[in-house]
């Protein structure tokens, strides 16, 4: 931790960096802080509480972010995905970032949960981990933690129960679970990969997605966003914490992540150079689809 | 817009026989913003052109629906009847009740009904229409040939001739292609080089036809009109401008045992070497294979083993330079025509799943050869003077075995096409041999003799009736050589039984398949094609030698198997393209390209990925001052085809394509529900 804090009042001292991005302790838990002046560099922490993605802040759709200049930003290895996302789709330069990657041996749920890691308490996401040493970064911080607890995945037991629903259970599922969605956009403005100039959902003419929060409307908004992340999601599972709803928003990005890798053979990478499947056209694509 | 119109076609019975056309405009005619509907029995014909005319003069139309076939079929017809009348032609929209709903339908109320629905959602589309204007493109008025084989050489002339500057690119050292290498063509028995050179010479001398000899296409950017293409002149090693082409340093290089490419690897050639007399340019190339002096300079070595021919150049020609030359050729349209290749059947293609035909011993059995290799012992520039001799010992041979389809038709070992000029150059073979070997006996083994085309079957029957040529329906199973003779196993089919026949020369009419690197080719120039290699015609009956690319056209074998007479035709077709697309300085296109709003474009240039055309580009926006704003996409409208492709990828629906719009889609699917 003294580490991390040395080198951000060392970068903001000598002016590589206007500004670093990391966590700090808040009212309730850790939270993401904001580091323009050195002095204040000791308010940064890194822990197993550290659960936000903090590339989100990174997005070009942030102008009050703008005026700093360049940026340093605290990653974890799976964070790294997402600035990947963002400097595939042209809307950073790795060089106008600088990456301050920690060593991570997997967070919580949630910030405010504490204590020592758990078979329990460990996030879905970091079951299985294969980055915790942060690659593609330009500071690698922290000593290298052991693995995190193991366990089966949560979500992925999850989709398998509900991959073996029939259609209606498992549209009544969703159903139920969509009709809680209030429309609040969390989920939205806190994913790293929607870098929409002005998101499709706020279009009115033609007014594809309906504002109002009843089901079709949100089955609309939701299908969409699951669609446009096809290939994009990084799995940070941010969608699902922000939710004040509770809705299992990862379930879907993981279901479609799985159906992305088994047709295109794409899983998401920390290589910008990759091209994800979106952007990507070949002429021997499979054409199965059409009938 | 508040006054359309709506004109219900009956197509005789077509439509009228399930739809209830007047119906269908009766419904059509209480819809909001239509201020004329009514019905017709045939709407395209001149009277019912003139009733759209009519009406939007009476009624003051602002909008045209017409109700009848799909917009494929007539979509310009009523276009231009509604320009005719005063209106924006892309204020005309066409709902099509035909193959969308009449053709596939019994029920007639469900019919009309069906009809009723799909003309309200394009009534609804059309409200949402704007004026859109062609687009004009300025075009360079200058081609571009690629090959120059006996395609590439009559497109160019043609094009030349009509007045229009042309590039003609050759990978090989000289023009002339595979023709130049036949000893006669068929079905005329007239000398190819006595057609061929005459033509190869006109090229060289035409003031309007730039020949780029030894040179391949390295790049190719940009859209009709207006090609910007990249070509590579490969070092020849001399210096073209001082060559006068005397042949002295092929006289005095030591190397003289190479195979030479255009004898088929029956002759021998010189490491310096023009590939045969009447090459077009006249001018050697130094194959860097195979020349000592040149593979030394590449090595880095300090003495040179060889400077024979530098010493033999009176004009000090020969300057070793090895550099690769790029130039770039501005130019508004292309023609294809790197012809083919003979069938290997010797080798394991194992790229392309071909196995080769082991039994045949080709490449093992010296007296086995195949049918061009056939064409250089009949020329007379061949290596034998045109005296008929087999390769093993030089005899002339008393017996010929042909043996057609070998690869082609053959989906089990070989490729399941006809190569379509094997049976009338093997009528042509058997013809030649009686011609020279009087009491010999030529052998042809076929599956059936397929001779269409003029003064074909004439010519088979007379290589077969008046020359004495044995045909035998069936296949040979195994070659083997036996001491002085190749034993030739087959199987007659109309008798049943099988056949042996001791020859002392076999020939195989080895199928046509693609160029190699046409694939690489195909994919610079953005042009489609099939699995075999061939570049895919735009439509194989109406389009037959243009591309999917506009501005880029075919001819010859590069296309599918053709021979002289077919590919020549091709070639006149594509040049008259050309010509027809340089009779105007510009040229106009269909405005319904894709458009990126800017504003909300986030610059994220998936839509620029997923372009199979290269349309889009990236383009700053500036302040004032000058300073960067942002990145946007931004289309060529010049390139883009308007797939739509972009429009479906862009996540924030930054992309509308003109005519397309998501407004207009939006309300054809909402009158739906209504």
């Amino acid at each position: 931790m003294k580490e991390l804090q040395d080198l951000a009042a060392k970068l903001l001292a000598e002016k590589t960096v206007g500004l670093v991005i990391g966590w700090e302790q808040g009212p309730r838990g850790a939270r993401p802080a904001f580091v323009a002046d050195p002095k204040d560099a000791g308010r940064l922490i890194f822990d197993n509480r550290c659960v936000h993605n903090l590339a989100a802040y990174l997005s070009p759709r942030r102008p009050h972010l703008r005026g700093f200049g360049r940026i340093a930003v605290a990653v974890k290895g799976c964070d790294v995905r997402a600035v990947a996302g963002l400097v595939r789709e042209s809307q950073l330069k790795r060089e106008d970032v600088v990456l301050l990657g920690v060593r991570c041996g997997g967070v919580h749920d949630e910030p405010t949960d504490a204590g020592p890691l758990t078979a329990e308490n460990l996030a879905d996401r970091c079951v299985g981990c294969e980055v915790r040493e942060p690659p593609r970064c330009d500071h690698v911080l922290g000593e290298l933690p052991p693995a995190p607890p193991s366990r089966d995945g949560r979500r992925a037991g999850r989709i398998a129960e509900l991959d073996a629903l029939d259609h209606a259970a498992r549209f009544a599922f969703w159903r139920q679970e969509l009709s809680r969605c209030v429309r609040c956009n969390a989920c939205r403005q806190v994913c790293p990969l929607c870098t929409c100039e002005r998101c499709l959902a706020d279009k009115t003419d033609p007014p594809w997605i309906e504002s109002s929060p009843h089901t079709r409307a949100n089955f609309a908004w939701h299908a969409t966003r699951a669609l446009h992340l096809a290939g994009r999601c990084v799995d940070c599972g941010e969608c699902e914490r922000a939710c004040p709803a509770g809705i299992p928003l990862n379930l879907i990005g993981r279901k479609v992540a799985a159906v992305v890798e088994r047709r295109f053979g794409y899983r998401t990478t920390d290589d910008p150079q990759v091209p994800a499947p979106i952007g990507a056209w070949k002429p021997d694509d499979g054409q199965e689809f059409i009938r | 817009m508040s006054r359309i119109g709506v004109f219900v076609c009956h197509c005789g019975e077509n439509i009228g026989r399930t739809v209830d056309a007047a119906e269908v405009a009766r419904a059509s005619g209480n819809l909001p913003g239509v201020a004329h509907a009514t019905d017709y029995k045939y709407m395209c014909s001149d009277p019912g052109q003139a009733l759209i005319k009519q009406a939007v003069a009476e009624k003051k139309l602002d909008g045209v629906v017409v109700a009848a076939c799909s917009p494929h079929m007539h979509e310009k017809t009523f276009r231009r009847a509604t320009a005719g009348a005063g209106v924006n032609p892309f204020l005309c929209e066409m709902a099509n009740i035909r193959e969308h709903c009449s053709w596939i339908h019994e029920n007639r109320p469900a019919a009309t009904a069906k009809a009723i629905d799909i003309t309200r959602s394009i009534v609804e589309k059309l409200k949402r229409n704007a004026p859109l204007e062609p687009i004009r493109i300025p075009v360079e008025r200058r081609a571009l040939v690629i090959g120059g084989g006996i395609a590439g050489i009559q497109a160019a002339l043609d094009i030349a001739d009509g007045g229009r500057e042309v590039v003609l690119v050759e990978k090989g050292p000289s023009i002339g292609g595979h023709m130049s290498q036949l000893s006669e063509t068929f079905p005329t028995l007239d000398c190819s080089q006595c057609i061929l050179t005459p033509r190869m010479v006109e090229v060289y001398q035409h003031p309007r036809i730039k020949l780029l000899a030894y040179s391949e296409v390295e790049a190719v950017e940009g859209y009709i009109g207006n090609f910007n293409v990249t070509i590579r002149r490969k070092a020849r090693g001399l210096d073209e401008t001082k060559c006068n082409g005397c042949g002295q340093c092929q006289a005095s290089c030591p190397q003289k045992k190479i195979p030479s490419e255009f004898d088929a690897g029956l002759g021998k050639r010189t490491a310096i070497y023009v590939p045969f007399p009447q090459a077009v340019p006249n001018i050697p190339v130094i194959d860097s294979g195979h020349c000592a002096r040149w593979k030394g300079i590449v090595k880095g070595l300090k003495k040179f083993a060889c400077g024979k021919c530098i010493e033999a150049c009176g004009r000090g020609a020969i300057t070793f330079d090895l550099e690769d030359k790029i130039v770039t050729e501005k130019v508004g349209a292309v023609v294809v025509a790197t012809g083919f290749q003979l069938y290997e059947i010797g080798r394991d293609h194992e790229a392309d799943g071909l196995k080769g035909y082991g039994e045949y011993g080709y490449g093992r059995i010296p007296d086995v050869i195949d049918g061009l290799q056939f064409e250089r012992l009949a020329s007379a520039s061949g290596p034998t003077a045109g005296k008929l001799q087999r390769p093993s010992d030089g005899k002339e041979p008393r017996t010929i075995v042909f043996l057609q389809c070998v690869g082609s038709r053959d989906p089990a070992k070989g490729i399941e096409y006809c190569s379509k000029i094997c049976c009338m150059y093997v009528a042509k073979h058997t013809m030649l041999y009686r011609h020279k070997v009087h009491d010999g006996r030529a052998v042809v083994f076929y599956m059936d003799i397929r001779a269409g085309g003029k003064g074909y079957e004439e010519f088979v029957r007379r290589a077969i009736e008046e020359d004495g040529a044995e045909y035998v329906r069936g296949r040979v199973s195994r070659l083997e050589r036996d001491g002085d003779v190749v034993r030739v196993q087959g199987f007659d089919t109309l008798s049943g039984e099988p056949v042996t026949i001791d020859a002392d020369l076999v020939v195989l009419a080895t199928a046509m398949r693609s160029q190699p690197g046409i694939e690489a080719l195909a994919q610079k120039l953005s042009v489609s094609y099939d699995r075999h290699g061939f570049i895919n015609e735009a439509h194989p009956k109406l389009r037959p030698v243009e591309t999917n690319t506009a501005g880029i056209y075919v001819a010859g074998a590069c296309q599918a198997p053709r021979d002289i007479p077919d590919s020549v035709a091709m070639a006149s077709a594509a040049a008259s393209k050309v010509l027809g697309l340089f009779s105007n300085a510009e040229l106009e296109r269909e405005p319904n390209v894709a458009r990126v709003d800017e504003a909300t474009c986030a610059g994220c240039f998936h839509c620029r990925r997923v372009c199979a055309y290269g349309a889009v580009e990236r383009k700053e926006i500036r302040d004032k001052k000058g300073n960067l704003v942002k990145v946007v996409a931004s289309v060529n409208r010049g390139v883009c085809q308007g797939c739509g492709t972009c429009q479906a990828t862009c996540p924030g629906k930054s992309v509308e394509l003109e005519g397309f719009t998501d407004p207009q889609i939006y309300a054809a699917i909402n009158a739906f529900q209504g």
